[in-house]
């Protein structure tokens, strides 16, 4: 469902209202888009290409995160304990029975799912502050899991995985990683939107409403906060697997909190309640670090203050999250809309009302 | 909703601007470390000795006339920065090697990465790992002090020296896999000398409080207990244990901050041995490296400078070998014909071949504090393990 | 007996620390996720001042528990001021957001070396004997005694203090107190500083007692778990829940798995959410606030 805007769309079907894309000049933008990324691989430096793919890796979470938390409003600070069990999942199948992708991705996104039950179970009698703590609980016992594994076998350094391959070819090559990367989050992006706008979405919506609601217009509040559960561990295991697959090993170290605050700040930034606002979000935490040092670089600090870029980092991190969340709690995505707004409105500079989204 | 989206990507994507093309003037070695994060205590220093090595090498007019520029990366100690830091500077720097200060977690990813591009892999100042013994991974190479199998060799060699009664053993270890197995290896050869091990605590690492470790270790009532860790959970442990009463012998690596930890614990029974000489020996390098260190305006205290120090050494030596214009693979040929004389920093020289990454011969001494004279003094000289 | 020491010894910390969770949440619903970068904050502040007087442990000591209070009252002021009123999740979000800008901070001020705040005041730390087969540290002592000092302290200020009482009623029902004429913004401001003067007070016996290192921001996350064990609202359950937490941690270290002792709070922790979510004496209507 697009949001209405400030000028005139008008609707005259509920297909017309629910679909995707809607006028002509929006198609001419997707196509713009399309071409402009399939391009992107061919003009830009190995860095770029780096960048984007990790972009690309985190916007898949990302994207999972923003349907729990910023749909279905269920809190979960268990993210980075569901990346890291598709990831493990992944890394044990390959070392102990040596199996191939096409094995190891439907085993991630069962072994999500599964989690996603036992993550969600909570949610049926907690709310707020206290399921976002049983999650966190549940974060530290799978990282706990997977550090066991790691020792109990012997791999003290981190599980290495081979790269993909189907017969003699293999993917390693960065360019080749970011077409699967990029089809990898155009199909989570369109079937979250698909997901949606169709019942199941709306059923989430309803309950991150208001529960009582919900209930008495018929929809079972229980299955929608266990289907957002399911469906968002589900892609983000997936998503682990994939980050297994490009890193080319595993190890329990790598999923700390910070990475799920991380993907909660991707969130929290790019605006709640929108896809669009989960990849803002994604590009701004991902290219964030790399911002300062450029910055850093450029006012000539690198050298002497390599030291500190982490420290830096870490401060310039948590005062940008206290500021969206104090002076622009909608995110990116606000501010978006606003200079949307603005362009669609001009020349009448009229500010928008008062409420108007 | 997508189209607007994937612009902004696009857009973000071209407005950034291209880092900067490393100059090729110069040898450009990578070095990706622990600078800061939960052990950064330990791999900083060392960072800190190696860039002023460097510093003092580019000063005297560099190497067959190039400088050395080091591509400092700080990774945490977390493996996936580790690996982004190795993608960056062998697409976008060109190096000719990568350095690795940090923790053993981040070598899994490091090593896929090199591999990949052939590139050498130099630990140098993290725990060196089984892959540089003889026969050697080709592009793993490693100069630190410590090392498991000889270090525990080494401990029980002490022990046996030292000990005059029979002797009952306890480990202690941080619960990180590679102290865990080394635990379990030095329990092994306990056993084998006819030691009575009596207990085992591995410790996580982020505790408040090791009393209650220690509390089992003392119930056990050993009179030796051997540790090989990281310092902080070496000394915490040795620390709680004193607190609860337990006044048996402490036998521990030293690593670099060993020298001013001693003075600062001033306990007699508690015995450190490691591969690097202490800067209470006064040698000519060690007021080099002081001298050095003043002029640079470093914090860091002087004698945690000497693992870095050390690494500068076997590096500046392994790119003149290698000549101008350098190539990973001249690097890498240079690399397994090496011969480094340390200057009395260690008990001999660094010796690289083709089969051996790590030394030819291994050799420690034992340190302790002794409150009567209220000094460091060495309870063995050079003692040498001949790795084959 | 060893045993009994060392569980009573890590309970007064995660006692001590609790209490500022407590606090925070009790008066003003929030639960501050930056306790353990505000109780290292208090132990760098010992660092500092121990610096700066060194000669004078007393003075040190006092100037950096004076500092800590004045710095949680900053924090109000300064940041959780502007997110009352808006949701739970934003706030909670930004003491996450607080305590990463404050590991930050720290770093780049006092760099990641370890430190040891007690040498630099002069004093040292022999163990001290509890019966006959145990010891304990003179800094642990203390701690215990600290945390029991602070407890009662707190009890009798909200009990019998107009201050105190104020703060029981703004925690109770906020609309209430207002219109009763109670000043919340100053009430939430105290309770911050207090909160972060006993958080202070336990990185500064921490630190002192072992070290000055990340390892405590750890230990402010482990001692989170027995604030919700024994009810995020309550002094007393905070007592009976880190007394649990740390008897599990030190009796499964001892007979079972040393290694357990990182997940064991939490798996504590999940079993408690799981039989009664709001602790053992938390009131039970905290289930339904959003």
């Amino acid at each position: 469902m697009s949001q209405p805007r400030s000028s005139g769309y008008f609707r005259t079907s509920y297909a017309g209202d629910i679909v995707l894309v809607d006028t002509r000049a929006q198609w001419a933008g997707l196509a713009v888009l399309v071409a402009g990324l399939a391009v992107m691989p061919f003009a830009a430096s190995p860095f770029l290409l780096d960048l984007a793919n990790q972009v690309l890796l985190a916007s898949i979470g990302a994207v999972a995160l923003m349907l729990l938390t910023g749909y279905a409003g269920q809190i979960s600070l268990g993210h980075a304990g569901l990346l890291a069990a598709g990831a493990f999942v992944t890394g044990i199948l390959f070392k102990e029975t040596n199996a191939p992708f096409w094995v190891t991705l439907p085993a991630s996104a069962a072994v999500g799912a599964m989690l996603g039950m036992a993550f969600g179970l909570p949610s049926l009698r907690l709310r707020g502050l206290y399921l976002a703590v049983s999650t966190l609980a549940l974060h530290f016992i799978v990282i706990y899991a997977g550090g066991e594994y790691e020792t109990r076998r012997g791999y003290s350094t981190g599980v290495v995985i081979d790269p993909p391959r189907i017969g003699d070819w293999v993917l390693a090559d960065a360019r080749t990683w970011y077409f699967v990367l990029l089809a990898a989050a155009a199909a989570t992006v369109l079937f979250s939107l698909n997901l949606l706008r169709s019942r199941t979405g709306r059923a989430w919506r309803a309950i991150h409403g208001r529960e009582a609601v919900a209930e008495a217009m018929g929809i079972s509040v229980h299955r929608a906060k266990l289907s957002a559960f399911v469906v968002s561990s589900t892609i983000t295991s997936i998503a682990g697997c994939l980050f297994a697959y490009y890193r080319g090993f595993v190890s329990a170290e790598a999923f700390s909190l910070f990475l799920t605050i991380q993907y909660v700040a991707m969130v929290i930034i790019g605006g709640m309640g929108s896809i669009l606002g989960a990849v803002l979000g994604t590009v701004f935490v991902v290219l964030f670090p790399y911002a300062i040092e450029g910055t850093m670089r450029s006012v000539g600090l690198a050298e002497r203050l390599s030291s500190i870029v982490f420290a830096v980092n870490y401060t310039a991190f948590g005062l940008v999250m206290i500021l969206f969340l104090v002076f622009e709690p909608q995110g990116l995505v606000g501010i978006w809309r606003r200079v949307q707004n603005w362009f669609l409105l001009w020349p009448f500079k009229q500010k928008p009302l008062r409420g108007a989204k | 909703m997508i189209r607007t989206t994937k612009m902004m990507l696009v857009a973000a994507a071209m407005a950034l601007p291209a880092a900067p093309a490393a100059a090729q003037d110069a040898y450009v070695v990578g070095l990706s470390g622990a600078l800061t994060g939960p052990n950064a205590n330990v791999y900083a220093p060392v960072i800190d000795g190696l860039k002023l090595y460097a510093d003092q090498v580019n000063g005297r007019g560099g190497v067959n006339g190039k400088p050395i520029r080091l591509l400092i990366q700080d990774n945490q100690g977390e493996p996936s920065k580790a690996a982004a830091d190795v993608k960056r500077f062998l697409s976008q720097d060109n190096v000719l090697a990568v350095i690795n200060v940090s923790l053993s977690s981040t070598y899994a990813p490091m090593v896929v990465e090199t591999r990949r591009a052939r590139v050498p892999l130099f630990y140098a100042g993290a725990v060196c790992p089984k892959e540089v013994y003889p026969p050697a991974d080709e592009l793993q190479f490693c100069s630190t002090a410590f090392a498991p199998g000889f270090d525990s060799q080494m401990a029980f060699r002490i022990i046996r020296e030292l000990a005059k009664e029979p002797v009952r053993i306890g480990f202690a270890a941080m619960a990180i896999p590679i102290a865990r197995a080394e635990m379990d290896y030095a329990e092994g050869l306990a056993k084998s000398l006819g030691m009575t091990p009596v207990e085992k605590q591995i410790t996580p690492p982020p505790t408040p409080d090791y009393t209650p470790f220690a509390t089992k270790l003392k119930d056990a009532n050993p009179n030796w207990v051997f540790s090989w860790s990281p310092w902080l959970s070496q000394v915490k442990t040795f620390e709680a244990l004193r607190r609860i009463g337990w006044a048996g012998r402490y036998l521990t690596i030293a690593h670099l901050q060993a020298e001013d930890e001693l003075a600062r614990l001033k306990d007699g029974e508690l015995y450190v041995f490691g591969a690097n000489s202490l800067f209470q020996d006064a040698l000519p390098v060690h007021r080099e490296i002081r001298d050095a260190a003043q002029k640079a305006g470093l914090n860091t205290p002087v004698p945690q400078l000497a693992e870095g120090w050390i690494a500068g050494m076997v590096l500046e030596q392994a790119l003149r070998n290698a000549g101008w214009p350098a190539t990973p693979e001249k690097l890498v040929a240079s690399m397994n014909n090496l011969k480094v004389d340390l200057k009395g920093l260690r008990g001999g020289p660094i010796e690289w071949t083709k089969t051996n990454h790590f030394r030819g011969t291994q050799s420690y001494r034992v340190y302790r504090w002794d409150p009567a004279k209220q000094a460091i003094v060495r309870v063995k000289d050079w003692t040498s393990f001949e790795v084959k | 007996m060893q045993l009994a020491v060392n569980i009573v010894v890590l309970a007064s910390i995660y006692a001590l620390i609790s209490c500022g969770y407590v606090l925070i949440y009790r008066v003003s619903r929030v639960l501050s996720l930056a306790h353990g970068e505000l109780m290292m904050l208090g132990a760098y502040g010992l660092y500092a001042t121990a610096s700066l007087f060194s000669g004078h442990p007393l003075l040190a000591i006092g100037v950096s528990a004076a500092l800590a209070l004045a710095v949680g009252g900053l924090v109000y002021a300064l940041l959780m001021r502007r997110m009352t009123g808006e949701a739970v999740l934003a706030a909670v979000l930004a003491t996450i957001a607080l305590g990463i800008f404050l590991r930050g901070a720290m770093a780049l001020v006092w760099s990641a070396q370890e430190q040891h705040p007690l040498e630099l005041l002069g004093l040292s730390n022999p163990a001290v004997a509890v019966g006959p087969t145990a010891r304990i540290s003179l800094v642990a002592l203390t701690l215990v005694v600290v945390t029991a000092a602070v407890y009662v302290g707190l009890f009798a200020f909200l009990r019998y203090t107009v201050w105190g009482i104020r703060m029981r009623a703004a925690g109770q029902n906020p609309l209430l107190a207002a219109q009763r004429g109670i000043g919340l913004h100053g009430i939430y401001a105290l309770a911050w500083g207090l909160a972060t003067f006993t958080g202070g007070l336990a990185g500064m016996l921490i630190a002192c007692d072992s070290a000055l290192d990340q390892t405590m921001l750890i230990i402010g996350l482990k001692a989170f778990p027995a604030a919700l064990v024994g009810g995020l609202d309550s002094l007393a359950g905070a007592i009976l829940g880190a007394l649990i937490v740390a008897a599990a941690e030190v009796l499964l270290i001892n007979y079972v798995d040393p290694l357990l002792s990182d997940v064991v709070p939490f798996f504590v922790l999940l079993a408690m959410l799981v039989v009664r979510p709001w602790g053992l004496f938390g009131t039970k209507e905290e289930l339904d606030r959003v």
